[in-house]
């Protein structure tokens, strides 16, 4: 009798610490023969319930049981890190481009682009080229080489305005296809800036922008940029950065457009935009379908220019890869193309409001069809076809040397200290974070 | 078979039984808790980004961090965000008197002041940022109100870490509050009575009874924040998730963290961590010298 008792007590010791120590398992078939899969993402409730069905989908076509793993935005890198660490590595995941050379370097994620040839061969072709060369990488430098992450969407960053705010003010529309100059902007921005109420107080403004987010489109068309060509040389200390940083803490501080000195924290400005308050805002294709219930009408244009007199911005991106330990890495890329190109998968998130399509001939006939909101649409497409960009940190190891530069930037933005003087103070520390990340990315 | 013989098979058996219970806990604690110590100790000595193999690079580390300015000024932004503990402990003494007297309504304030205690800390986070909020924030608005023109609080050096000093200081009072209630509640009546035969009045009460009877709780609170407090991040993260102004809020283990998880320098941010380890202990470990001084018991 105790024999037994004592047995069990271990069996049930043993199965404990099984339970603890399985945690998120990878890959595994069950006795029916079924490939189970882990799929590691991170999304915001409409995200989760257009995967939920997209997957629902490809599990009954691919007699596939996929086991998702769902994260808020904030936590999911350091959770996806502690599993890789835990070699508990999810079957299919999201990276962003940023962490693409750090995995690849240490084998966790796998090349696929062998595995999108073949019999049922990827159409590259109708993807954007943006969103798969964010994860081509040749050992050196991004961009370039072998593909290991399809792109589950590209972001490109536009530039709105509230229509309704001009029209009652009685300014002339802009141009969707010619940019302010820095100067009109300004110009316009001043004549938005109003007290409507008559109470003294100010309560419309111009605009109302977050230096982290939305600096560089003026830095990029003024000329500036943050490195050389070959990721090797930090070049924020230049008269054409400096004088984009300038004019960008200046909005703040001497045309005042913008709510309150030293305000920079786009919570505000988001929440004012979102009451009419905000003539220019950024849009983002995850803001359509908050942004479709805004109480007035708005629509997309270009970026304001500075002294190269074309605009710029940055396109956003997040890829889903596979890992390289995985068990059953034919069917793992197979979730990864389904989520990155099937048409219906695609449509449930279009229709979620949180993306724009993957594929070009897709994402062309939306363009067409215009019952909903904002009606430029094909700037979106502009941008992630034609003139948007990687943020700066995206091709490199770690964006230490990125984040660098917004640490100490808050006197400039206060106006307490110059654009330049500070560039030039920032420019050495920046350089040697890039050269310690380049150093462990064993570049340069 | 004789009957000593069996007792002991018996005993043999029960023994067993007995080391497999306690084997599961005293596994748990090698798996779970002495060996990711020594392995954080030796990762500390490592170049290591957290997915490959750490590499021995001896004390460079250590180098790095004596000369690493955002170091030295995450460790002075959490030792300056402990003065908050000193302020807290005073104000729940305060409170704990007004809740310990008779009067109506105590238990509906005790349970308020308990709330923040149990209330999620990213939610509190949350909250406290649109309290703070320079332009239509609570706060600014209450002060608005007698004239002030209130500063951006979270954007603001001079003005960022006052502000989670404050949180801080709301989020723990009820706490404390409630382990002074329960001491101040367990002070025997007749020591009062003994003082104030002798002549003393509430302050001389107060400052020979209270105070020395309150002395172990005391001394609980004040080690115990000192170590909570060293560990302070989730406040942090979500109220000024790039650190705050010119670094301004960024705490010893916002910064581990940041380095180990979004700059892929886990053995540097080991070796931050076991220095702030052996701080915390150091720390610690005086204290208890100090307190044994003060000891004392009633029979």
């Amino acid at each position: 009798m105790m024999k037994l008792r004592f047995k069990t007590g271990v069996v049930a010791a043993a199965a404990a610490m099984a339970l603890v120590l399985g945690g998120c398992g990878g890959a595994g078939t069950d006795a029916g023969g079924t490939t189970t899969l882990t799929f590691m993402f991170r999304g915001n409730a409409d995200e989760k319930a257009a995967y939920t069905k997209a997957i629902a989908e490809f599990e009954k076509a691919n007699d596939v049981k996929v086991n998702m793993v769902v994260t808020t935005p904030d936590d999911y890198s350091t959770k996806l890190k502690a599993a890789i660490a835990g070699k508990k590595v999810p079957d299919v995941f999201y990276v962003d481009p940023g962490s693409v050379q750090a995995y690849v370097k240490t084998g966790v994620i796998k090349d696929m682009s062998p595995m999108l040839e073949g019999a049922d061969p990827v159409d590259l072709d109708n993807i954007w080229p943006y969103g798969v060369d964010s994860y081509r990488f040749d050992g050196k430098l991004m961009g370039q080489g072998s593909i290991y992450a399809l792109p589950k969407d590209v972001g490109p960053f536009s530039f709105g305005y509230n229509k309704t705010m001009f029209e009652k003010a009685g300014i002339p529309l802009p141009s969707k296809d010619k940019p302010y100059t820095f100067d009109e902007f300004v110009a316009v921005a001043k004549q938005l800036t109003q007290d409507t109420n008559g109470d003294g107080k100010l309560d419309q403004w111009g605009t109302g922008l977050n230096v982290q987010w939305n600096l560089q489109p003026f830095v990029w068309s003024n000329g500036g940029d943050w490195l050389n060509e070959d990721r090797t040389k930090v070049t924020v200390d230049t008269p054409e950065f400096a004088e984009a940083l300038q004019w960008f803490a200046d909005l703040q501080n001497v045309a005042k457009v913008t709510p309150s000195v030293g305000e920079a924290q786009t919570l505000d400005t988001y929440q004012r935009w979102m009451q009419g308050q905000i003539g220019f805002f950024p849009v983002g294709p995850w803001d359509v379908s908050t942004y479709e219930k805004l109480p007035f009408d708005w629509d997309l244009i270009p970026y304001p220019a500075g002294a190269t007199g074309k605009t710029a911005t940055w396109t956003g991106t997040l890829g889903i890869a596979v890992s390289n330990s995985t068990k059953s890495p034919e069917q793992a890329v197979e979730l990864a193309k389904y989520l990155s190109t099937n048409e219906e998968a695609q449509q449930s998130l279009v229709d979620a409001g949180v993306q724009i399509p993957n594929l070009i001939d897709m994402a062309e006939e939306w363009v067409a069809e215009s019952t909903t909101k904002p009606e430029n649409k094909q700037e979106f497409l502009d941008i992630v076809q034609d003139y948007g960009r990687a943020l700066p940190a995206n091709n490199t190891y770690s964006a230490e040397w990125y984040d660098e530069l917004f640490k100490n930037i808050q006197p400039v933005l206060d106006g307490k200290k110059t654009a330049a003087e500070y560039l030039k103070e920032e420019q050495p520390k920046m350089q040697k974070y890039l050269d310690q990340a380049n150093q462990a990315a064993g570049i340069g | 078979m004789t009957t000593v013989n069996r007792r002991s098979t018996l005993h043999r058996r029960e023994q067993r039984t007995a080391l497999a219970f306690v084997a599961l806990p005293v596994i748990g604690f090698a798996v779970f808790a002495v060996f990711p110590l020594l392995f954080s100790v030796y990762a500390s000595f490592t170049e290591w980004n957290g997915i490959s193999a750490p590499v021995f690079t001896g004390l460079a580390n250590f180098q790095a961090m004596m000369v690493d300015p955002y170091f030295w000024q995450a460790m002075w932004n959490t030792l300056f965000m402990m003065i908050g503990i000193p302020v807290g402990l005073c104000l729940s003494l305060l409170l704990a008197l007004a809740l310990n007297r008779k009067m109506r309504g105590t238990t509906f304030f005790r349970t308020v002041y308990y709330v923040p205690v149990i209330s999620s800390i990213a939610a509190i986070a949350i909250m406290w940022q649109w309290a703070f909020n320079g332009d239509f924030g609570l706060i600014n608005q209450a002060l608005a109100l007698i004239g002030i023109d209130g500063p951006n609080w979270l954007a603001n050096t001079a003005t960022v870490k006052p502000a989670i000093i404050m949180m801080s200081v709301w989020k723990g009072l009820g706490y404390s509050m409630l382990l002074y209630l329960a001491a101040l509640q367990s002070v025997p009546r007749h020591l009062y009575e003994a003082a104030a035969l002798d002549g003393a009045g509430v302050l001389a009460q107060f400052r020979n009874v209270t105070l020395p009877m309150l002395r172990p709780v005391t001394f609980f609170l004040v080690v115990t924040s000192i170590i909570g407090g060293s560990q302070i991040f989730i406040e942090i993260n979500i109220m000024t998730p790039t650190g705050g102004p010119e670094f301004g809020s960024a705490s010893i283990v916002w910064y581990i963290w940041q380095k180990a998880f979004n700059y892929l320098q886990m053995g540097y941010a080991t070796s931050m961590s076991l220095v702030l380890g052996l701080i915390v202990f150091a720390v610690t470990a005086i204290q208890f010298r100090l307190n044994r001084r003060n000891q004392f018991s009633i029979d």
